[in-house]
């Protein structure tokens, strides 16, 4: 039995490397998408590209400009378009952000009464046009508190614990171990066992004297390791490269690990037997992707979903490891606090590919 | 031509007869409309807050209150043990703690009869609040709230006679002033989906042949390389548009998204950028040899680009410059500037001038290189 399983791996593994292509791809996919994902999913605004109208031309409005543009946030793109023509701008997406100072703003300054500046915001991007009201906000408090010489009497004090700067980074690759863990075990082991149907092999295999259970571990086994290598290469690549601080334990980790990769499997496996070609497979375990990425609370946190999708959220495993590695590696949370988490998980885990195997004996024989 | 068409039924037949495909395929995009127009919602609401009230006031039960009623923050259940507010985030049972200090309830009380002497104290009452930063997201949205919340509980307690004087922002937004989500996914999901679909598609249904060896059938046929290649990408445009008119209608009917441009316009830069995709899909399926190579293939070259360096979710400008210049050569980065534009904007060819002339130009060159890798691998 064990004979026949290596066999089984071994020949998979050659199939999976003896093209050379899939080999870098195994290699390049998990490295491509962390710096991608590292440096692009960023929700903070650093950029906010505004044309600036100064009618005042004041020393108070120059200061308060001044106070605005010299960070990272407010990027002076100044373009000679009158004012009422401003919007041409935004759809050329030269800038995205207009900033008026009226003609009495020293005026009020000076005799210490409220002034408005006016701000308008290109909100095609919903999200980056609240931030830069928000950041407007922050600006024009701390001038008036530090140049004005008009505190806030009330003011909050913020600690923010695990992750001081607020890097997205530091949330992202943890997420990304998820995604490409699921990526690689559910499509690789359904498009494979599917590929044996399809070009016809999987007769061949049945007539070989080999049982059920070694032909279900010797085409799981290949790529849970392909899944190990993913992960571990992704894990590699946050601490080094992006110096995430790994706070708990690594045995935690890869003990969960393979607990979740037993319902990716067992999900690829039961994709296999209800499709009969790879485009079919990948399609179905394409959307299986899609969907449970999207509800995983990977990009957004599940709190924000509507009720309905709340609940919907509880079916998704990926749900549960994404709080088991955010846990594990940024806050050093072990068993005491995330024993519902591996709880679901593992009982994931044992329906879905116990499940999965039956399904897969009954369809062989 | 007629070849061709023939070709195309063939593969329309192809398509019909998996009809566990075709329902998926069109399915999915309607499914990622409801997610993304539902689910995926930037704007963070419901952050779990555990409240500390040292002061038990009136005054501070009133402040807490303001904090579970805006919207944003819902109770936690558990209460924090301040000698380790650590703790209650690594259970996960809240993302923040708010600490009220003794003293909040006097020093609103000193504002609201002595508004001028309490602007210029030297030392503003402090609220803490600390804040579970592994999601960085959520964390940095509840300390924007809390500190509006805050200014505005401040400036409620004043006099209503009393204007604070400074600097103050009067914001307006163009296009969206909601600020909704699904009016800036629902353009962008339109470009993903026809990038999927015609790319992905595309180069798999062509892997397939020569995978299943049916591709030297086709080739021996009465046919030309060109003829095949024509014929088998026909159908796909025709799914991908169906996905594409879909998901705009579902945006537009059921999301509320504004359509305030021009139709025609919009169709006819959807056209040149499903050549683009098409072409993309022709050029990997002229690298590989396997349907899974060609999906790995695809999904690195079309969707995850079209996804991450397009601006469809992130905006481009934050990311380091090589990003920046690499996300020049994904063509879904064009034509989502086109669609938001066109769609949000009202934008015409006037602004929109530069978007369509490089989507233009990348749809000639892959199409020009699809084709002549296409002839060097067959010919």
């Amino acid at each position: 039995m064990r004979q026949t399983i290596f066999a089984l791996v071994k020949k998979e593994f050659l199939q999976v490397f003896r093209d050379f292509t899939m080999l870098r791809l195994i290699i390049l996919v998990p490295i491509i998408q962390l710096i991608i994902f590292g440096y692009t999913v960023n929700i903070d605004v650093k950029y906010i590209y505004t044309n600036f109208y100064d009618f005042d031309h004041s020393a108070e409005s120059r200061e308060y400009l001044k106070a605005f543009s010299p960070g990272d946030y407010f990027i002076p793109r100044n373009y000679d378009i009158p004012l009422l023509e401003s919007d041409r701008g935004f759809k050329e997406n030269t800038y995205n952000t207009v900033m008026v100072i009226p003609d009495d703003f020293s005026e009020k300054i000076i005799n210490r009464e409220p002034v408005d500046v006016g701000l308008v915001v290109d909100g095609s991007n919903a999200n980056s046009a609240s931030i830069a009201i928000g950041y407007a906000n922050i600006i024009t408090m701390q001038y008036n508190r530090m140049k004005l010489n008009l505190p806030e009497p009330l003011s909050v004090r913020q600690v923010m614990l695990y992750n001081p700067e607020a890097e997205s980074v530091y949330f992202m690759v943890p997420g990304i171990v998820v995604v490409l863990l699921t990526m690689i075990t559910v499509m690789l082991t359904s498009m494979a066992i599917v590929r044996e149907r399809e070009i016809g092999t999987l007769e061949q295999l049945m007539v070989t004297p080999m049982s059920v259970p070694a032909l279900i571990l010797g085409k799981t086994i290949p790529f849970a390791l392909i899944g190990f290598f993913e992960m571990s290469l992704a894990l590699f690549i946050g601490v080094t490269w992006f110096n995430i601080p790994f706070a708990g334990s690594w045995l935690l980790l890869y003990v969960l690990a393979f607990f979740f990769l037993l319902t990716t499997l067992g999900v690829g496996m039961f994709i296999s037997t209800i499709t009969s070609t790879q485009q079919q497979a990948m399609f179905f375990a394409w959307f299986f992707m899609v969907f449970s990425m999207l509800t995983s609370g990977f990009f957004t946190p599940i709190a924000n979903m509507p009720e309905s999708v709340q609940y919907l959220t509880y079916l998704n495993p990926l749900r549960y490891f994404m709080v088991i590695v955010r846990g594990i590696m940024m806050k050093g949370a072990g068993i005491d606090t995330l024993y519902p988490q591996i709880l679901a998980l593992f009982t994931f885990g044992v329906v879905v590919f116990g499940f999965s195997w039956m399904r897969f004996s009954k369809r062989v024989n | 031509m007629r070849k061709i068409r023939q070709i195309a039924r063939k593969e329309f037949r192809h398509i019909l007869r998996d009809p566990r495909s075709l329902i998926i395929a069109i399915l999915m995009p309607v499914m990622m409309t409801f997610l993304y127009g539902y689910a995926i919602n930037l704007d963070i609401k419901n952050i779990k807050l555990a409240i500390k009230d040292f002061d038990n006031t009136s005054v501070s039960r009133e402040l807490a209150g303001k904090f579970y009623n805006s919207g944003y923050f819902i109770r936690a259940e558990a209460e924090p043990d301040i000698s380790d507010p650590e703790e209650i985030f690594r259970r996960g049972e809240a993302v923040a703690v708010l600490v009220i200090r003794n003293g909040f309830g006097k020093t609103i009380d000193a504002l609201k009869y002595n508004p001028q002497m309490a602007l210029n104290s030297d030392s503003p009452f402090q609220v803490g609040l600390f804040l579970d930063g592994a999601d960085a997201n959520t964390a940095a949205a509840a300390a924007s709230y809390s500190s509006i919340i805050v200014t505005e509980f401040m400036k409620r307690a004043l006099p209503p006679d009393f204007e604070f004087p400074g600097v103050r922002i009067a914001s307006q937004v163009l296009y969206n002033p909601d600020l909704k989500s699904s009016h800036f996914f629902v353009p962008g999901l339109i470009a993903i989906i026809l990038m999927m679909i015609s790319a992905l598609l595309t180069s798999i249904t062509i892997a397939r042949e020569k995978e299943t060896g049916t591709m030297e059938q086709l080739l021996t046929s009465p046919v030309t390389p060109r003829q095949i290649i024509i014929g088998k990408v026909i159908p796909y445009v025709f799914v991908a548009l169906l996905d594409g008119v879909l998901v705009l209608a579902f945006g537009v009917f059921h999301f509320g998204v504004p359509f305030s441009g021009s139709v025609a316009a919009l169709f006819l830069f959807g056209v040149i950028y499903i050549v683009a995709a098409l072409s993309i899909g022709i050029l990997i399926s002229t690298l590989v040899s396997t349907q899974q190579l060609a999906m790995m293939g695809a999904l690195l070259a079309t969707v995850l680009p079209s996804v991450m360096l397009s601006g469809f979710i992130f905006d481009l400008k934050n990311t380091p410059v090589v990003l920046q210049a690499l996300s020049h050569i994904v063509p879904a980065r064009y034509f989502i500037a086109i669609i938001r534009g066109i769609m949000l904007k009202g934008a015409d060819i006037g602004t929109l001038w530069l978007d369509a002339g490089a989507l233009l130009c990348m749809s000639l060159i892959l199409l020009g290189l699809a084709a002549k890798r296409f002839k060097m691998r067959i010919g």
